[in-house]
């Protein structure tokens, strides 16, 4: 008995020593050989489900030796709020790691604690990226009390969404472009109830949306923007001079209510709109459920994205027009701001000396050295440069690791730090292709630049504009729903009576504050 | 004699009795459809091949010979899939041991009767139970313990658990306890007797806490998150977060991390594959489940 017991006992200590260590992994040793700067940086990944850069990738080592860093890199949760917590939790441990990626409004919190530090000094100490990456906006964008506390790099391209239209549906029902908001409605109805697939079934409908709510996008959100444009009520915002405010106060929005209970109730809009996701959307326009739409430029026409519609109707043709007038001559695709990463140094790596390393490694990121190799990996390896200079996939040895290759493109994951939406990216990221089954030439990129053509409504810093606490914007977005679908009947007198409530719950306050921080800020056009 | 009283019980089950079993299998096959059409669609719509995306009822009745097996290519082929994987067996394997190790011990002393203040330990364990710390100083603790990038972070501060510490003390507590007094009459230490005479009898509840302890490990999303730096340390619930999150992907580049398969498909086929170690660990574990579970809850 007592051989067994100690037998048993000996093999769970050898078991506990042996797997331990195994458990115990973890980061890489921190310390740096002599005179070698180590420094952590979390960043956000751009594509957060590919791997990371492999231990052995090539940039470490030209880091340190050129720069005599050791780059300790950590990519962020993919979601928004995953990379808040974790910031957050790092910093109430004052554990903020030396450079991190971080949202404005979790900065705003970090800056008052004193656990960021400012990096005005560090913008002339880097010219080439500060001529590519940081103008005035950018700049203004993370500044808090007169002082800059993150290096704010331009984000997604803005003005890239158009609004669409079936042209082989319009041909099959022999209608023109409509160009105001009454023909956009007739062409609207001929596509609900004209049969323009010529399938014998009623089975399309003429508007295709879904609510995509965001703080500059309000309610019913970006995919209905330019029914809003059309009576001057696009965003949640009015940032002109003369109209500052909310938009829900303006008389335009109530008129676009009024045009948009009218889609509903002669059913011209698709009935499932206000439950579509955004992927349930994307699939409904490839099934061909809809005939217009306000989409994003690679979102339609990228060779992966494309590619279903192109399969089940290699005769239909998307167009991109111009958001229709309304009564008084007012068109726009919808507000736009501009977007940005922001980099922030954290408090504890500025007393460590560390700033002016950071803005050497940031300065050569910039270079075309760190430009092309965070962007694109290494030449003859991960790309090859066209005929103008673009590095394309196409002509590297293996292809697997080319940088969109399985395995090349974890050696781009920090992309986002070098790319500012310059030509030879936006030429790499969206090339020209030729559709698998319609055979028809397509370029998301030639697509983006046609969007960016057409009419849009400035509305920079409007997401960083106050916002309502959740109970006022529950009652505001349920609110406006419940007059669209009909809980609450939309008429002058109903509506000002609610614009009162909503004034009163707390929309004036929300009105009188945003409008204040538009003045600070000097946002309004 | 037995079967004539068979007979009277079926011929006494009155019409109502009839009704109520009809609809409790009316309930239980509604509750299998509920769980087996929300299997059905992730499964197949993780064979189904890029041309049927977006097709009517997400493509659930498309013929097998038509399915592809793209997604798990890309998957099994993803570095990134298979290191996470790796991960999360270091995580289970390592979380469950850890549990067990310390929760059998704590759970054995609870459950002697004559252990002085008894009580006040269990009311001691049962208070952070109740009253949770918070994230904060629990990631302070973590940091200050050194634990911060390494793997223990994951499993260590949760590895006991009150509730099953308390579900297994009243198992033990189920034990005669004429074979623990005839041990200690023998000479037999405590730890002997745990070793020898409980545990050998506690195969059920073992098993049923170590699967508690296995689902919650194998999930776990956020202490992974939280203190897990280095990204070869990532475990699966983390990258299957960053997959379904790769909704807008396409949205900004022309390429995936998968390669050609379709992102809708690689997402179900993460999914089901994230679940296969649980779906094919629980048949196994399933004869002691039930066992365990009763025998330790109903003792109080």
């Amino acid at each position: 008995m007592r051989k067994q017991m100690s037998t048993w006992l000996v093999l769970v200590t050898i078991l506990a020593l042996v797997v331990m260590p195994l458990f115990s992994q973890g980061a890489a040793d921190k310390k740096a050989s002599e005179g070698t700067t180590v420094i952590e940086l979390w960043y956000g990944a751009a594509m957060t489900e590919a791997g990371p850069p492999p231990e052995d990738w090539v940039g470490f080592q030209i880091i340190k030796d050129k720069l005599n860093i050791d780059l300790k890199i950590t990519a962020l949760p993919s979601s928004e709020g995953d990379q808040d917590v974790k910031i957050q939790a790092a910093a109430a441990a004052n554990n903020l790691p030396d450079l991190f990626m971080v949202r404005r409004e979790v900065l705003a919190r970090l800056v008052p604690q004193g656990l960021v530090a400012p990096v005005d000094d560090l913008y002339a100490k880097m010219p080439v990226r500060t001529a590519n990456h940081y103008d005035e906006v950018s700049r203004r964008n993370a500044m808090f009390n007169g002082k800059s506390y993150g290096l704010s790099d331009p984000g997604a391209i803005i003005k890239n969404e158009g609004l669409l239209i079936r042209k082989d549906w319009l041909d099959n029902l022999g209608l023109a472009v409509p160009t105001t908001i009454e023909e956009l409605f007739t062409v609207m109805r001929a596509f609900t109830f004209n049969d323009p697939d010529r399938n014998g079934k009623h089975d399309t409908w003429g508007y295709g949306s879904f609510e995509e709510i965001g703080s500059y996008e309000g309610w019913p959100g970006r995919r209905l923007q330019p029914i809003f444009g059309a009576f001057g009520a696009e965003g949640t915002w009015d940032m002109t001079e003369a109209n500052a405010g909310l938009s829900v106060f303006k008389d335009g929005f109530y008129d676009a209510m009024v045009y948009l209970k009218r889609m509903v109730d002669e059913g011209v809009i698709d009935p499932n709109w206000m439950s579509y996701k955004k992927d349930d959307f994307r699939a409904a326009w490839k099934q061909g459920r809809f005939g217009i739409m306000r989409e994003q430029n690679a979102a339609y026409a990228a060779q992966s994205n494309y590619a279903p519609f192109d399969q089940n109707f290699p005769d239909g043709q998307w167009i991109i027009i111009d958001p229709p007038k309304g009564p008084k001559g007012h068109a726009s695709v919808g507000p736009y701001t501009a977007n940005f990463r922001v980099y922030a140094i954290s408090a504890k790596a500025a007393q460590a000396g560390k700033k002016d390393k950071i803005a050497e490694l940031l300065e050569w990121m910039a270079s075309d050295e760190g430009y092309y190799l965070l962007g694109w990996g290494v030449e003859g390896v991960n790309y090859t440069l066209d005929a103008n200079g673009i590095p394309v996939a196409a002509g590297v040895p293996d292809p697997d690791y080319s940088f969109t290759g399985p395995k090349g493109q974890v050696v781009t994951q920090l992309r986002n730090m070098v790319f500012y939406n310059g030509d030879v990216e936006l030429y790499a990221r969206y090339p020209t292709y030729t559709t698998a089954v319609s055979k028809k030439q397509m370029s998301a990129l030639d697509v983006l630049r046609e969007m960016q053509t057409k009419k849009w409504t400035p509305a920079v810093g409007s997401n960083t504009l106050p916002t309502p606490n959740a109970d006022l914007k529950r009652f505001y977005e349920q609110s406006l729903s419940e007059f669209i679908t009909g809980k609450r009947t939309l008429n002058r007198a109903n509506w000002n009576a609610w614009l009162e409530e909503f004034r009163k719950l707390g929309g004036q306050a929300w009105n009188d504050a945003g409008v204040a921080s538009m003045k600070e800020n000097n946002l309004l056009n | 004699m037995r079967k004539k009283k068979q007979v009277s019980a079926i011929a006494a089950s009155t019409k109502g009795d009839k009704v109520f079993d009809f609809l409790v299998n009316l309930f239980l096959v509604f509750m299998l459809v509920v769980i087996a059409v929300p299997m059905w669609s992730t499964i197949t719509l993780s064979f189904r091949p890029n041309a049927y995306i977006g097709s009517n009822l997400q493509g659930m009745f498309l013929a097998p010979w038509k399915w592809s097996t793209a997604a798990y290519r890309a998957l099994l082929g993803n570095d990134g899939f298979l290191m996470a994987f790796k991960n999360s067996f270091k995580i289970l394997i390592g979380g469950v041991a850890t549990s067990l190790f310390l929760t059998i011990p704590l759970a054995y002393v609870l459950s002697i009767q004559s252990l002085p203040g008894r009580r006040y330990l269990t009311i001691l364990i049962i208070i952070p139970y109740i009253f949770n710390v918070g994230l904060i100083p629990t990631y302070l603790l973590v940091t200050k313990l050194g634990l911060i990038d390494k793997i223990m972070a994951v499993f260590l501060p949760g590895a006991v658990s009150t509730y099953n510490t308390l579900i297994m003390r009243s198992f033990f507590e189920g034990i005669p306890n004429e074979l623990k007094e005839s041990a200690r009459i023998d000479g037999a230490s405590e730890i002997r007797i745990l070793v020898m005479i409980i545990l050998p009898l506690s195969k059920a509840i073992i098993m049923t806490i170590g699967l508690f302890y296995g689902v919650g490990f194998w999930n776990d999303f956020f202490r992974a998150m939280l203190y897990l730096n280095s990204n070869k340390l990532q475990p699966l619930p983390i990258l299957l977060r960053n997959i379904l999150m790769a909704s807008g992907m396409n949205e900004f580049v022309e390429i995936s991390a998968f390669g050609d398969a379709p992102i809708e498909a690689i997402k179900a086929a993460s999914v089901f594959m994230s679940a296969i170690p649980m779906i094919v660990a629980y048949p196994f574990i399933q004869k002691y489940f039930t066992k365990g579970t009763l025998l330790g809850s109903v003792k109080g």
